[in-house]
């Protein structure tokens, strides 16, 4: 981010301005990825005119950015209807895409309503992997057209990439896949737990040797001794730091209304079906906790040698039962880029160094209430966090 | 779902917590039919309701928002204010109005404080505690944000009646004390259920690497025990009657230390 | 003489006040700008319709004490800047209405 952009975002922090918003507008999609966190059938999906009420009390509470996402957006029927209204507005507008069903048509309509950036997820350069992953043949192929449709409107597209098992050996191939096709690229290392707190799918996530190779690759991570090097532990500073913009100047409403801090964070706050979307952001007292906590504020983490370094996401710990502990696959993370276990790392697993048993510590879900959570079998202790 | 009707329109709705029922008024038929969905499980069909507000409801309010409440004694009535509410709650004629925008944050911030208020001369109070029934006794679990209060309620085994994850609401009863189920919640996102028992312990809540439950002072049971009571204003009668109540508790009620780590088996000391 | 020069806000562009400040991307450059009193002026101005040195004369220097020849070669280099990234266009010749977006920083 600029300068500036920073400067801003410190400017709307002071502020309690939300100045960046993603919206989901369905969770229903075309596509069946298998490392997908959510439940695609439809329980009742906002109107498009409850759509636009909340755009414009978005756009009077101060959000700039809004990130439009789903679900696969391109599935509701009032999509450009949506993003027309968007327009009006004056948000700087991202969407996230598989982009299956974006052709010559959307894709000029798209540039025309001065979309910012488009995010279409690919998942391997080779077809067979890519359509095995989304569940849908001929994807990859629909996919790419779209991103040539979308770059010839000179529009701005990233390819949005997941790091699993079944794709670990192609993220090189998609990255010479989007030099190709002249757009960027990112790869999110993790598979995330779903939403409904559901963790079977974390058993997807590759293995520290792959996440050390994926670290130590200069393309991704940039400056490798410095991603890599000892952290500099915790100080005053640092324990008075925020964990994310999550709930600080950003936050999430689902298709249904629901605001969280996060996607990845669904902690209930609100719903702007019942009460203002300032309202909630302002005097949600579920919301307000979250701003309260800094890494002072986290048992675990505030005594951690990996401090600020680490990439704990606050959602991710949530989801694990607590959002002042540790996120493990955030330890997991920190482990293979620094070298040094958390002791939350250690205390889930048994290193290798051990002389005596190798038998791997079970890891139970800690949050009964929000419904089934296996313990994860002993093979898997390889969970690793966005 | 409750109708409102039209008779409703003019009674309003009664949300009655721990046997005190208040008549909320409401020009506005949608947020009745709002409050009821909210207090659902609290709200009462009683004809007589001894307390009384009056809501006015006003559009969005443009100015900076302020968070922290206040509450102030002003010549025979209390003042509650914040960013989004003001209200007034006088105790001798058991009336009070309050000027809000529509949202569920204010009301449940002014039942609160004219809880704490009422409570307080019953010899009463409420807590930063989560609590739950079990074996027709109530637990509570006290501490400040992050302690475990959510944690420890959402550990509960099927056969712990859940009344609050929150805030707790501590009654006097025949020598003995209570805990009340709230529509009170915090991280757990939900009312606790509209049961009473007397309660059995409170625990003050520390983490650490095993469960375990210790026998503390009454001086540290009184100091724990005021560092987690909802206290919202500085009145020196009020301060007062909330100290006195306080030490009435821990010579009645057993206070101790529970140190547990975050799995159910916290729950099998919880008998 | 010069010619008189039009500017018009673009369309397409993202903007929103941040507290007091405006701020303005344009989606084909992604460069964020923010607008400082004098360039807030001339942004809300930007119609298509009027020229700049009638903006300039009767909105900035009856606001500042500044020259006309001075403020005017400053709101021109403002301008080029604007219009280098896409938030701006200019034009010798009054800008058809369409093309002109309402421009939000409300």
């Amino acid at each position: 981010m600029s300068n500036l952009g920073a400067e801003m975002a410190a400017k709307a922090l002071k502020l309690n301005i939300p100045i960046s918003v993603q919206l989901d507008v369905t969770y229903r999609c075309n596509e069946r990825c298998v490392h997908c966190y959510l439940d695609h059938d439809d329980h009742g999906e906002m109107t498009t005119a409850e759509i636009r009420s909340l755009l414009d009390q978005l756009a009077d509470a101060g959000v700039f950015y809004l990130t439009i996402s789903g679900g696969e957006i391109l599935m509701r029927r009032d999509f450009f209807e949506i993003l027309e209204h968007a327009r009006a507005r004056t948000f700087c507008i991202k969407l996230k895409t598989n982009g299956v069903l974006i052709r010559e048509k959307e894709a000029r309509r798209i540039r025309e309503l001065g979309v910012e950036t488009i995010q279409i997820s690919i998942y391997s350069h080779r077809p067979e992997v890519h359509d095995a992953i989304t569940k849908m043949p001929g994807s990859l192929r629909q996919s790419i057209n779209a991103v040539r449709f979308l770059r010839g409107q000179g529009l701005h597209v990233t390819l949005a990439n997941v790091l699993m098992l079944e794709n670990a050996a192609d993220y090189k191939g998609v990255r010479a896949l989007a030099a190709e096709l002249g757009v960027k690229c990112t790869l999110d290392p993790t598979v995330t737990p779903m939403m409904d707190g559901d963790r079977s799918i974390l058993k997807l996530n590759v293995d520290q040797t792959a996440l050390r190779e994926v670290f130590r690759n200069q393309e991704l991570v940039g400056n490798v001794e410095e991603f890599c090097a000892p952290p500099p532990g915790v100080d005053e500073d640092a324990l008075d730091s925020l964990p994310c913009s999550a709930g600080h100047t950003a936050c999430y409403v689902s298709p249904y209304g629901d605001v969280y801090p996060c996607v990845q964070f669904p902690l209930p706050t609100g719903n702007v079906r019942q009460t203002k979307f300032l309202d909630i952001w302002r005097y949600s007292p579920q919301l307000n906790e979250v701003r309260s906590i800094t890494l002072r504020d986290m048992p675990s983490c505030s005594k951690c040698a990996h401090g600020a370094t680490c990439t704990r996401c606050p959602g991710l710990a949530y989801l694990e039962g607590n959002m002042r502990g540790p996120s493990s696959q955030d330890c997991e993370k920190s482990y293979a880029r620094k070298g040094i276990p958390s002791e939350n790392y250690k205390a889930r697993h048994v290193l290798p160094q051990s002389l005596n048993s190798v038998q791997l510590v079970q890891i139970q879900g800690l949050r009964p209430a929000m419904g089934n959570i296996p313990a994860e079998a002993a093979k898997a202790d390889v969970v690793v966090g966005a | 779902m409750p109708v409102v009707t039209a008779a409703a329109r003019s009674t309003g709705v009664v949300v009655e917590i721990g046997g005190l029922p208040i008549r909320l008024r409401c020009d506005d038929p949608n947020f009745l039919r709002q409050i009821e969905e909210r207090y659902a499980g609290y709200i009462s069909s009683a004809n007589d309701a001894r307390f009384e507000f009056e809501i006015e409801l006003s559009p969005q309010s443009a100015g900076p928002r302020d968070e922290d409440v206040s509450v102030t004694w002003d010549s025979g009535h209390w003042l509650m204010t914040r960013g989004d509410f003001r209200a007034e709650w006088n105790p001798s004629t058991a009336r009070g109005r309050v000027r809000q925008t529509v949202n569920p944050y204010s009301l449940d911030c002014v039942l609160r404080i004219v809880h704490t208020l009422l409570l307080a001369r019953e010899g009463g109070f409420l807590l930063h505690a989560s609590s739950a029934i079990r074996n027709g006794r109530a637990f509570l679990f006290s501490g400040v944000s992050g302690a475990g209060k959510t944690t420890i309620a959402s550990l509960a085994p099927p056969d712990a009646a859940l009344l609050t994850d929150e805030i707790s609401y501590v009654i006097p009863s025949d020598g003995r004390f209570d805990a009340v189920g709230t529509p009170f919640y915090g991280e757990l996102a939900r009312p606790g259920l509209n049961l009473r028992a007397p309660i059995e312990a409170l625990y003050l809540l520390a983490k650490g690497p095993e469960n375990k439950i210790e026998e503390i002072g009454s001086a540290d049971a009184v100091r724990g025990l005021l560092g987690n009571i909802l206290f919202f204003a500085r009145d020196p009668e009020f301060v007062n009657l909330v100290f006195n109540t306080a030490f009435d508790f821990v010579g009645r009620v057993p206070v101790r230390r529970l140190t547990f780590v975050p799995n159910a088996s916290v729950w099998e000391l919880i008998v | 003489m010069t010619s008189r020069r039009y500017v018009a806000r673009s369309k397409a562009i993202a903007a929103r006040k941040l507290g007091e400040e405006p701020m303005v991307m344009s989606a084909t450059d992604s460069t964020l700008f923010t607008l400082d009193e004098v360039a807030s002026v001339i942004w809300a101005a930007a119609d298509g319709v009027t020229p700049l040195d009638e903006i300039v004369e009767k909105k900035i220097c009856a606001l500042y004490d500044v020259s006309p020849e001075v403020a005017l070669k400053d709101a021109e280099a403002l301008i080029e800047n604007l219009a280098e990234h896409g938030l701006l266009l200019l034009s010798d010749e009054p800008l058809v209405e369409a093309s002109v977006s309402q421009g939000e920083t409300r």
